[in-house]
């Protein structure tokens, strides 16, 4: 059979942030679906923001309420969402209480009055909520083969009518197997919510979804004033087009820096920046992003340890201006914060500044500050997300500058507490040594992955203008790279004469 | 309140089928709520939200005592005699009634619904004060 003869599943929108996405576009029509979770983890929020989202006059949604909240209190709680459109009521939105039929009947009556109802209105979508009072009602006085018929019927009844159904139901995952309910259903959605250490974390699995590719495993998500929004695990990029390999590079807005980058950093590269305390990480990541809106390429900080005012304050007594930037909207300076973020969450905000801007060049400054800035949940999951995130930016050509803080060791010379060179292209070490009596700074570049680069130990400043290289390598020192070098003299460095 | 509700009494008394005629017009407005809010919360929200009304309707006109909500969410008259139609007992009650959804589902949403049931009605013109408009939007 041709593709083309294929029949098309059309996908409605969840009208969920995030969330068509992770559905692998939608969410299937006339599918018989499934929304569990615990109480309070936003099933009847995220049912009510599908339910929004595709009703209308001619297509109507009929929400049937059965013994749980009350739908006044509902509807009195569920109108404070920004989705909550009061023109849709009671015209395109009609909520039936199913209660007292519940209360007072068998099974086949509230089949009868499900389809009554349905086959009166010819809705769109159908929510059942809460389809678990329902199968309790139905545990006490049918056996599982009459509850099995039960959802049998009402499953084929509705999708004759062309309704997409949501049942939903206070659930545990042990209760998955041999339930007649989840095995009629075509899509499975698991909402979970967790304390972990004094932060809420909330995650949603598609367990599964008939006719189309969902995006597999757990994806975080937030309910705020405009409900639930998802955090998709492959942040959106997964259909993004990878952008061509350039051989452009960068200037880091330093002439002597750029020389030894090999004329400055790769388009699409991945730079790390790391140093101790006072370095200079945040000076070079500011006069990376200056250059960049210098030469027309628009960039975005992601800054967790300082305030946008106060990071534009700082550059500019260097004399970078970060302000008019973005009253111009070529820069964006991002404060992330809040205690209880997610990763993809933060990633998602990083994500949407750079395309929002068409950003070049992103700044994250710093690595040990975005992970304080995530819920201690979260911060596992850390370097698999910053690997997504990098991998998919730098994929479209977005030139990523990070800074991480070290502790200075004055044995050893090392990279990155994080363990994080595989999702580096190029690092950039900044370092204090004590020479003659004084700490000063010197940088090298450690690697990078696009060419050759300059091998030297540069000794630098911090001046009014930003991080100034001076003089060329240091000589007549060993072991600066510890930190405590010793002072040689420059005949015993030179090779002896091939004999 | 009072004023919507009486300009509402006003409609449903003008309104009246010959059947109806015999009817108090509390009992018709709450009929008519009943059955379309029964579909939404349910016979026992309704229930107790007319009972609720009741009470509160009751301390200020004693003439209502005499009337009872029944299981269904119908309003009874024990003593019809006594109760005898008093109009501004049953303005108190359907206000009462209409202020209690206010509260829980706001005003919009419920001239929605009234709008649902008195489609043609122009008692939405005016809210509670008397001074605003608030009709629904189609």
């Amino acid at each position: 059979m041709n593709r083309k003869d294929k029949v098309t599943i059309n996908k409605l929108p969840t009208g969920v942030p995030g969330l068509d996405e992770i559905m692998g576009g939608g969410l299937p029509e006339y599918s018989f679906n499934i929304i569990a979770g615990s109480p309070g983890c936003g099933k009847t929020t995220l049912a009510h923001q599908f339910v929004f989202a595709n009703a209308t006059p001619e297509k109507p949604a009929l929400y049937f309420t059965v013994l749980g909240e009350p739908a006044l209190k509902m509807l009195r709680y569920q109108q404070q969402y920004s989705f909550f459109d009061q023109d849709k009521l009671p015209g395109s939105i009609r909520f039936v209480n199913l209660s007292q039929v519940i209360l007072e009947q068998d099974l086949d009556a509230v089949l009868t009055e499900i389809i009554k109802q349905v086959e009166e209105v010819s809705p769109g979508v159908v929510v059942v909520d809460s389809f678990r009072t329902v199968v309790r009602k139905a545990a006490g006085a049918t056996t599982e083969m009459d509850l099995q018929g039960f959802v049998q019927r009402l499953a084929l009844h509705l999708a004759s009518w062309q309704a997409t159904t949501f049942l939903i139901g206070e659930y545990s995952e042990a209760e998955i197997r041999d339930n007649p309910v989840f095995t009629v259903a075509d899509g499975l959605f698991w909402l979970y919510q967790a304390v972990e250490r004094n932060s809420i974390v909330r995650k949603f699995q598609i367990m599964k979804l008939r006719g189309q590719a969902s995006v597999p495993g757990l994806h975080t998500f937030r309910i705020t004033d405009a409900g639930l929004q998802a955090f998709s695990r492959t942040l959106g990029l997964t259909r993004q087009r990878s952008k061509d390999v350039t051989s452009r590079r960068l200037s880091m807005g330093i002439p002597e820096l750029d020389k030894m980058l090999g004329g400055g950093i790769p388009e699409g590269d991945s730079v790390l920046v790391a140093g101790s305390s006072g370095t200079g990480k945040s000076a070079l990541a500011t006069q990376f992003l200056a250059e960049g809106i210098r030469q027309g390429e628009a960039g975005i900080a992601a800054v967790f340890e300082e305030r946008p005012k106060e990071y534009a304050a700082r550059a500019g007594t260097f004399g970078l201006d970060l302000v008019t930037p973005q009253n111009e909207g070529k820069l964006n300076i991002l404060y992330l914060r809040p205690l209880d973020l997610s990763v993809d969450e933060t990633m998602q905000a990083i994500l949407d500044a750079v395309q929002k801007i068409d950003a070049k060049r992103l700044v994250i400054d710093s690595l040990a500050g975005f992970e304080m800035a995530l819920a201690p949940g979260f911060r596992t999951d850390f370097r698999e997300s910053l690997y997504r995130m990098i991998s998919a930016l730098t994929g479209i050509g977005v030139t990523i500058l990070s800074t991480v803080e070290l502790e200075e060791s004055f044995t050893e010379l090392t990279f990155s507490t994080y363990s994080i060179s595989f999702l580096t292209d190029d690092i950039i070490r900044f370092r204090y040594v004590e020479i003659d009596g004084q700490l000063r700074k010197v940088m090298v570049i450690v690697k990078m992955r696009g060419g050759d680069h300059s091998k030297d130990i540069r000794e630098y400043e911090i001046t009014s203008e930003g991080i100034v290289l001076i003089g060329p390598r240091l000589r007549g020192y060993q072991g600066l790279v510890t930190g405590v070098p010793s002072q040689v003299s420059l005949s015993s460095q030179k090779k002896p004469p091939l004999s | 309140m009072r004023e919507f509700a009486e300009r509402l009494f006003a409609y449903e008394a003008a309104a009246a089928t010959p059947s109806e005629a015999n009817v108090p017009v509390a009992f018709r407005v709450c009929e008519k709520l009943r059955h379309s809010l029964t579909t939404l919360a349910g016979a026992a929200g309704f229930h107790s939200l007319l009972l609720r009304a009741l009470a509160l309707a009751k301390r200020e006109a004693p003439s209502l005592g005499t009337l009872r909500v029944n299981a269904a969410g119908s309003l009874e008259d024990v003593a019809p005699n006594r109760y005898n139609q008093d109009a501004e007992g049953g303005t108190l009650l359907v206000a009462h009634l209409i202020e209690l959804l206010f509260t829980f589902i706001g005003k919009a949403l419920t001239l929605r619904l009234m709008h649902d049931i008195w489609p043609d009605a122009s008692f939405y013109s005016l809210n509670a004060e008397g001074t605003q408009k608030h009709e629904p939007q189609r």
